[in-house]
């Protein structure tokens, strides 16, 4: 029942905006997971096509172009840093791989080596990425109206300001080590709106 | 060109021969070579796994190289990549019985590379495939607390569904959201050796369909991260069995239950509609009140039996008319009696009782084809309606009810109550206009002895048909001798007149006269007559056609419709009833107007009606 209408609030109107702050959650969260899924069946696909056998995990010299945005990489950390600087933190990640995604489905429409079905999936990344982006932002500013999370977070709406670095760094990453990349970035996106959403609502399925 | 293409493909092959080649030591993360001999295996790691994704731990082997297993003699250096200045640091806790390493949470990081290595004294045991992320060796444990329940039941009661739940891991925080955990269900049947898996899903309980009753199953579950790839370990084991379901067997009885009580309905209902039988007839089929005629079964009628009706009228009514008119009409003066004519045989023909009754009158002898035809008898109706109808056949009725006379069955014993009779039969004739139906045996036919020129016939005592007689035989006799009788009678008292009006009686006042002439006593008609239209009276007719005088005038008259079979001329009157009317032996009715053509071998329905039950008392 995580979809619930917001038409299902009737009178208590704190109890309303918390319904409907955690309808938000769940969309945004069933959205993170499956575009975890899909990201995860591409990296997959490609791994078949591309040195299957061997670990990549090993090559020290992979560097996502996220590495400098500053994550919390445990339970605790995500649970104990302030909640503004957790949605900061998935905002920032979102905004970081709309244009990589994009142009790794421009990449693979145009090349025959893949199949349909993955250059479907492509698509179909950038397009989550670009939605959940603007789901988090409307959590965020359903957030700061309760006064859940104060207005510090300033231009959320303005994803270049976000941007660490204005640099096309993602540009010298190859197909495989973005797949791998994005990969972990949806993952940690997904956790991090959980505990969120633990944090903020925690009485709706937490 | 040569050299560019040449160094491409140098470095493809470099490439592929640094990915394929086995790097020195074996990394745990790929599977191993099986080939390689295990005495030459330098140290390793064996496996690194995390259950919570908040920890986790490695194990390392010795290889082949025993004096290293010793604790202590190898060391685990890890490397953790969150920074380009990251340095090599030790295990933060040792576990050496198991050769174990554990990361806590504070050293464990998620999303960021680790890389493990071994060092000995002076050498450094590593592989770069040993280099891993948190999340992808997450192998979550298996959920607790397995239990199913029986859903439901096929309706051939062979297979029936199971719905499984569990308790996702405890160790997995599911509850903050840290973990996605999905399940994997797999069964199998008894001892078989392969399991069946169900597709994965990330809810706590499970439905497996289709399995059968009286097998065993087997059902273990295991986790995995939602989107990755490593399973954790397997559950626990349930078993699951069905047996027999019960509840069947009360269906069998109740059924049988059922069945037999349908039955002993039925039973029951057949037998009281046995026992029942005549009410619910009468209930159902109410009986439509029958004609009845006396001395007449209609059962006869119907078969068209009239020559035994004849018969029965004839003989055996002539006897037992008296004591049967007596009682009968003591008993039940309201039944009415209607005259039954030859219809039921031929169809309903009027004129063919004429025929005979003209023959009657006459007493002539009974003739198929010729002559009587002419002759039209009043008809004495009391039941035929159209008969009744026309005046004229009623005033002849009158008349010839007149000269009817009640004569004795006896041959001489008639004569002294004759003109009794006949005084008595003037009443009668009035009173047979106004009910005809009253009349029992009256003959409505007589003799007419002489014509008044004024128009008037002169009718005679009628001859008294002997049907009480016994045997048929003799009944002719005292038929025949009882018109000589009659004749007398007919002579010594002179008639009173009566008017006779018969339009086709001109061959009718002929007779008359010719039967006037005649001093002998024309044999009864009826009796002549009578064998000529019925087969079996005539069997007796031959004795009495000595008497034939008469017997030409005759016209032959059925007897079955009556007890007294012959007679058509002459009636004895039996008795007086309470009415102060004459119980004369019913003659033949007919309607003159009716009686126009001749009727060949038609035997006139007598007068009068008898019931079946009386019918019986007068059968022979």
């Amino acid at each position: 029942g995580s979809m619930k209408a917001a038409s299902i609030c009737s009178s208590d109107q704190a109890g309303c905006h918390f319904l409907s702050l955690a309808n938000l959650f769940d969309r945004v969260i069933q959205h993170s997971a499956r575009m975890h899924g899909i990201s995860n069946d591409l990296h997959s696909e490609f791994e078949l096509y591309f040195l299957p056998s061997k670990n990549q995990i090993g090559r020290v010299n992979r560097n996502c172009h996220t590495s400098t945005i500053l994550t919390p990489n445990g339970k605790e950390y995500a649970q104990r840093i302030a909640r503004e600087e957790l949605t900061e933190v998935i905002l920032k990640l979102l905004v970081a791989w709309r244009d990589p995604l994009w142009h790794f489905h421009q990449n693979m429409a145009q090349q025959l080596t893949f199949s349909h079905f993955s250059s479907n999936k492509s698509l179909e990344m950038s397009d989550m990425v670009h939605e959940l982006q603007k789901g988090v932002q409307k959590v965020a500013e359903k957030m700061q109206t309760l006064g859940i999370i104060s207005n510090s977070l300033g231009n959320l709406g303005s994803p270049k300001a976000l941007l660490a670095s204005d640099g096309a760094e993602w540009r010298l990453m190859n197909d495989y080590d973005l797949l791998y990349c994005f990969r972990r970035d949806s993952n940690k996106i997904q956790n991090y709106l959980k505990i969120l959403k633990c944090r903020t609502v925690p009485e709706h399925g937490c | 060109m040569a050299v560019s293409l040449s160094s491409i493909v140098l470095l493809l092959l470099l490439i592929i021969a640094l990915n394929w080649l086995p790097a020195p030591g074996s990394a745990f993360l790929i599977d191993r070579d099986p080939t390689t001999s295990s005495a030459t295996l330098e140290p390793h790691f064996t496996d690194c796994i995390s259950r919570d994704q908040e920890t986790f731990r490695c194990w390392w082997s010795p290889g082949g190289f025993h004096n290293l297993s010793s604790p202590g003699t190898l060391r685990v250096f890890y490397l953790k990549k969150d920074s380009p200045s990251s340095e090599w640091k030790e295990c933060p806790e040792y576990i050496h019985k198991n050769r174990e390493c554990f990361f806590d949470a504070n050293h464990t990081s998620v999303w960021i590379p680790y890389c493990v290595q071994l060092r000995g004294q002076n050498i450094t045991y590593f592989n770069e495939d040993d280099c891993f992320t948190v999340e992808n060796i997450v192998r979550p444990d298996p959920p607790v607390s397995l239990n199913w329940t029986l859903l439901n039941m096929s309706p051939s009661g062979l297979s029936y569904d199971v719905l499984v739940s569990w308790e996702p891991p405890p160790s997995a925080d599911v509850g903050v959201g840290w973990m996605r955990i999905e399940y994997e269900i797999q069964y199998r049947e008894g001892n078989a050796t392969s399991w069946e898996a169900l597709e994965k899903q990330p809810h706590t309980q499970q439905t497996i369909y289709g399995l059968q009753i009286g097998r065993e199953y087997e059902v273990h579950i295991r986790s995995r991260m939602q989107a990755f790839v490593k399973f954790g370990e397997f559950s626990d084991s349930i078993f699951i069995q069905v047996t027999e379901i019960p509840s069947k067997d009360s269906t069998v009885p109740f059924t049988l239950v059922l069945i037999f009580g349908i039955v002993g309905v039925l039973i029951v209902i057949m037998v009281i509609v046995a026992s029942q039988q005549q009410r619910l007839m009468m209930i159902l089929l109410p009986p439509v009140p029958a004609p009845k005629i006396k001395g007449i079964d209609s059962e006869l009628l119907k078969k068209g039996k009239l020559e035994e009706l004849n018969f029965i009228l004839n003989g055996g009514g002539l006897e037992g008319l008296p004591a049967y008119a007596t009682d009968f009409y003591q008993e039940e003066p309201w039944v009415e009696f209607i005259e039954v004519d030859e219809e039921d045989a031929e169809g309903g023909d009027k004129e063919d009782n004429c025929s005979s009754d003209t023959q009657r009158l006459l007493g002539l002898p009974h003739r198929n084809t010729e002559g009587f035809s002419a002759i039209s008898p009043p008809d004495d109706d009391s039941g035929r309606a159209s008969c009744y109808d026309t005046d004229l056949p009623e005033h002849d009725t009158q008349m010839l009810m007149v000269s009817l006379l009640p004569g004795q069955p006896e041959d001489d014993e008639a004569s002294p109550d004759a003109p009794a009779s006949e005084t008595s039969e003037r009443p009668l004739i009035q009173t047979q206009i106004g009910g005809p139906q009253t009349w029992v045996n009256t003959d409505l036919y007589a003799q007419v002895s002489n014509v008044m020129p004024s128009g008037g016939v002169v009718l005679s005592p009628g001859q008294q048909p002997k049907i009480q007689e016994n045997s048929s035989g003799s009944e002719r006799e005292t038929q025949k001798g009882g018109k000589p009788s009659k004749e007398e009678q007919k002579k010594n008292e002179p008639r009173f007149q009566l008017l006779v009006v018969v339009p086709e009686g001109s061959g009718y006042t002929a007779e008359n006269e010719a039967r006037q002439t005649s001093t002998p006593p024309s044999s009864p008609v009826p009796g002549s007559g009578y064998q000529t239209i019925q087969p079996q009276a005539m069997e007796t007719k031959p004795a009495a056609t000595t008497d034939a005088s008469q017997s030409p005038y005759i016209l032959p008259e059925s007897p079955q419709s009556q007890l007294f079979t012959p007679v058509a001329d002459y009636t004895v009157v039996q008795e007086l009833d309470t009415h102060r009317s004459l119980l004369l032996n019913p003659p033949p009715s007919q309607s003159p107007s009716l009686c126009q053509q001749q009727h060949p071998l038609k035997a006139p329905m007598p007068v009068g009606y008898i019931t079946p039950d009386l019918l019986g008392n007068l059968a022979p």
